[in-house]
């Protein structure tokens, strides 16, 4: 491929995937030039003017270091990348762009893009959370994935484990439904990589959207950058759960520098994976509690009878509901289901293991966590 | 001329007697020892040489001939000393050969002529049968726990000449301080909560289960194990006879009375050495923790933290109760028939609550790893431990008294015994379905855990094997398994490394 049959797309994903390469910085070289341009400057093949000779030599290293990354990445590389993994490159002044990203300070510079971000004018709400969420953080973040897609909003989440993933599940169990993805990494690797069939459907039917470019591995630096597209997408973002000092913060941050509203869903105090959402809530943060509260702080109104899916498990009774129901609040050890109900440790371990074969407890490490109707897609 | 002395000599924890036969007689002045001595009981021409004269005793410089019978065993270790130095001495007419042929020996010496205690002294005075026995002073629990004939006590060598001609009567010597008493105040009423695993440790007692447990730090795993040996019965005559003969081979002082009564204890730690935990060693071969744990407990805790060489070692014993350490031309098989207790945390951060754990699962993995399928298999018991919560701390009173449980314990085995002449854990697949018959719910229980691949075939027969047990802890005693027998079984049974895809 000779060097005038590559589109701009290609220059832009080659220099997109230069080490050191920041949104400003790609801004910077793609202002009043066309990216062919852009990639010989930023290459060192022709004389930096300012601000980019500035850039230069406020970093006396950087010239050095995109010369040598100019040989890694070359542009017919990084398009021929993009046409395998069917990503569209997505430039500020394309009219695909989301507006909402243009006014932004730290506006992206390109966005690649698979699916078609045109769902991304109907009303959005972002559903964010632990990886290593509980059974009932998975479940929430799945029910309300599935009944905010029921009201038509689009739902936008991470794709990671845990709660992200679950949202995903929620979203794409309504007919109809557009999710969208945000990513930290290319979009021709899935990862984590069971989610490889949640990002195909995920694109199928809404959108998947990274600041970078195929083949960009998934380095913990990029998924605080990640939140901030997700949050400046977003009108609502629910966090589900988070710990003490989880990613999920920054992305509650992000959003609220942003004026976005964030709501958080309260959790026990025992529970770890609820510190962060619990700090979240008493430094102001509206609580959600059932996909209404989210609807209303979208102006949705949206008071729907009765519940969209059937559950078909046999009704516990007596001391079991009651175990259900304490589960429900926070997993409990066989050892507290002992203390608060009073049985033996054997009647303990009868009662949850039929529980368990109903469907309503689920044990893991020894903790029993109360399953519910939406366990199914979390 | 030639005297015969009577001695013995330590194979694992098993003493055998020996007869030492010496000569001193014409030739060019030499020290020979015959009969497949090694290198520990060679030297000892050298300190018996040095405590001789530093003595002041005469040393004949001329050929001195050693023969060590029966001539086919190997002989290792130091406590050939004293017997080849009373040979000599009596067969060079330094004192009366027939009052020295007429008692045994065992001891090392020093240089200076002082005897000195060696490891083993015990199985070595028993195999001496009805004879009187010198021995050092230091060795004298031991070997009044193992005597049948009279136990002399000496200090050192020049003491014995005037005894063995008649000029003096044997010594006085006062015996060892012992060692000072272990006070176990460990009682399980002093555990507050965990009830889990108070159950788990009840019926490990009773029906002689092997115990898993697994938990983030600060649960209590230890805390919990230490408890376990006062659930145990005393140990019988027979019992208690082999863990005082292997504690005494391994060196270890034995307690006041001399006879170890209450089921050991032995925590090693996770950096302890395969020779240290299985038994071995160079020059002669120590009992390792695993026999000192005979007829007790051997707790490990962080399992996964111990060498894979060294996990390995423990296949044998557990499926034999016995270990067999081979060295060059020589196998011994020591005792090793201990109830085993391991400690884990269910992952490389401690995990806790769902959502507690900050491992990526590339770690996690590698962590269960560490505990092969087949030695997971051997723990009938696998339970989940948690910190206790506020309340139980709080709550004034703790649970049942070593005591109680421990009498529960007495009659679930006498009961296992009675039934089937074994305790429930060594209980076999047709044995099973003979001793352990379940109700329709159990069975249905079981039955539909198979179906859905939640419960091996293994697990199967470990889960009756430990419902039978539970069965056995009931008052009632019944002959059917109950479901909800069953049912804790299983749950006692957590399929804690599911991450690998493994079940109960
Ligand atoms: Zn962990």
């Amino acid at each position: 491929m000779t060097g005038a049959s590559i589109p701009g797309a290609g220059y832009v994903a080659a220099l997109a995937s230069f080490d050191r390469m920041t949104a400003t910085r790609l801004r910077a070289l793609l202002r009043d030039r066309d990216p062919q341009e852009a990639y010989a400057l930023a290459a060192g093949r022709v004389q930096p003017s300012d601000p980019i000779a500035t850039l230069f030599a406020e970093y006396a290293d950087l010239a050095q270091r995109w010369r040598t990354e100019a040989r890694r990445h070359r542009p017919a590389d990084a398009w021929r990348r993009c046409v395998e993994a069917g990503v569209d490159v997505v430039r500020p002044d394309d009219a695909r762009f989301p507006a909402q990203l243009l006014g932004d300070p730290a506006c992206p510079a390109v966005l690649f893009v698979r699916g078609d971000l045109d769902v991304l004018d109907a009303r959005r709400v972002g559903i964010v959370g632990t990886r290593n969420a509980t059974q009932q953080g998975r479940a929430t973040a799945a029910r309300f994935g599935a009944e905010l897609a029921e009201a038509g909003v689009v739902v936008v989440s991470g794709l990671a484990r845990g709660v992200d993933g679950a949202a995903h599940r929620g979203a794409l169990s309504v007919d109809g439904s557009h999710p969208v993805g945000i990513v930290g990494n290319g979009l021709d690797q899935p990862y984590p990589r069971q989610h490889a069939e949640l990002w195909a459907r995920v694109a199928a039917r809404g959108a998947l959207v990274s600041e970078w470019p195929p083949g960009t591995p998934p380095d913990a630096f990029r998924f605080p950058l990640r939140n901030r597209i997700l949050a400046a997408l977003v009108e609502v973002l629910v966090v589900v759960e988070s710990r003490e000092r989880g990613g999920s913060l920054i992305t509650a941050k992000e959003a609220g520098e942003r004026s976005v509203d964030v709501m958080a869903v309260p959790g026990s105090v025992h529970s770890p994976a609820s510190a962060g959402t619990n700090r979240l809530l008493s430094d102001g943060a509206a609580p959600a509690t059932e996909t209404a509260d989210i609807l209303v702080a979208l102006g949705l109104d949206t008071r729907r009878a009765g519940r969209t899916r059937f559950d078909p498990r046999p009704a516990p009774r007596g001391t079991a509901a009651a175990i259900v129901e304490s589960c429900r609040s926070q997993p409990l050890t066989l050892d507290a289901v002992v203390d608060s109900t009073g049985l033996s440790v054997a009647d303990a371990a009868m009662a949850v293991a039929r529980l368990e074969r109903d469907g309503w407890l689920r044990s893991t490490g020894g903790w029993f966590e109360a399953i519910d109707e939406w366990a199914d897609l979390a | 001329m030639f005297a015969s002395i009577s001695s013995a000599v330590l194979h694992g924890a098993v003493g055998h007697p020996i007869r030492v036969e010496v000569h001193v007689g014409k030739g060019l002045p030499g020290f020979t020892i015959s009969g497949l001595p090694d290198e520990s009981v060679r030297e000892s021409r050298d300190r018996v040489r040095a405590a001789i004269l530093s003595s002041a005793l005469p040393y004949p410089d001329i050929r001195i001939t050693v023969n060590l019978a029966p001539s086919d065993q190997r002989k290792t270790g130091s406590g050939l000393d004293l017997a080849i130095a009373v040979g000599i001495l009596a067969a060079s007419g330094v004192v009366d050969p027939a009052a020295a042929q007429a008692v045994a020996y065992v001891g090392e010496l020093g240089l200076d002529g002082s005897l000195r205690a060696i490891p083993g002294v015990a199985p070595m005075v028993g195999s001496l049968g009805d004879e009187d026995v010198v021995v050092p002073v230091d060795s004298a629990v031991e070997a009044h726990v193992a005597a049948r004939g009279t136990v002399r006590l000496l200090q050192r060598l020049d003491e014995l000449v005037a005894v063995l001609n008649a000029e003096q009567p044997w010594p006085e010597h006062e015996p060892p301080a012992p060692p000072p008493e272990v006070t176990t105040s460990a009682d399980l009423a002093d555990v507050h909560g965990q009830h889990a695993a108070r159950r788990s440790l009840e019926i490990a007692a009773a029906g002689g289960h092997h115990l898993l447990m697994v938990g983030p730090p600060g649960a209590g795993k230890t805390m919990l194990a230490s408890r376990l040996p006062g659930l145990l019965p005393a140990l019988d005559r027979e019992r208690a006879l082999e863990a005082t003969m292997v504690h005494s081979a391994a060196g270890v002082r034995l307690p006041a009375g001399g006879l170890i009564t209450r089921p050991p204890y032995r925590a090693p730690h996770h950096t302890t050495s395969a020779v240290a935990l299985v038994g071995g060693g160079s020059g002669s071969i120590r009992p390792g923790e695993i026999s000192l744990a005979h007829c007790g407990v051997l707790f490990m805790d962080e399992i996964a933290e111990f060498a894979p060489k060294v996990l390995d070692g423990l296949r044998q014993p557990l499926e034999n109760r016995h270990i067999t350490v081979s060295r060059s031309k020589i196998n011994v098989v020591l005792p090793a028939d201990f109830l085993l207790v391991a400690a884990m945390n269910p992952c490389p951060c401690g995990g806790g609550a769902p959502g507690a754990c900050r491992c990526n699962a590339a770690n996690l993995h590698r962590y269960l790893r560490r505990l092969s399928g087949p030695l997971l298999d051997r723990f009938d018991l696998r339970v989940d431990v948690h910190r206790p919560g506020v309340d139980d701390l709080l709550a004034s009173t703790g649970g049942e008294a070593t005591a109680v449980v421990a009498e529960r314990v007495r009659l679930a085995r006498e009961a296992a015994v009675g039934r089937q002449g074994c305790l429930n854990s060594r209980l076999d697949g047709s044995r099973l379905d003979r001793f352990a018959p379940l109700d329709t719910g159990g069975r249905a229980v079981l039955r539909d855990r198979l179906e859905r691949g939640r419960l091996s075939a293994r697990g199967y027969h470990r889960v009756r094997r430990v419902a039978r047990t539970i069965a056995d802890l009931d008052p009632r005693q019944p002959d059917v398994i109950p479901e909800r027998a069953i049912h804790l079984a299983l749950e006692l049974r957590a399929p804690f490394d599911e991450a690998l895809g493994r079940v109960a």
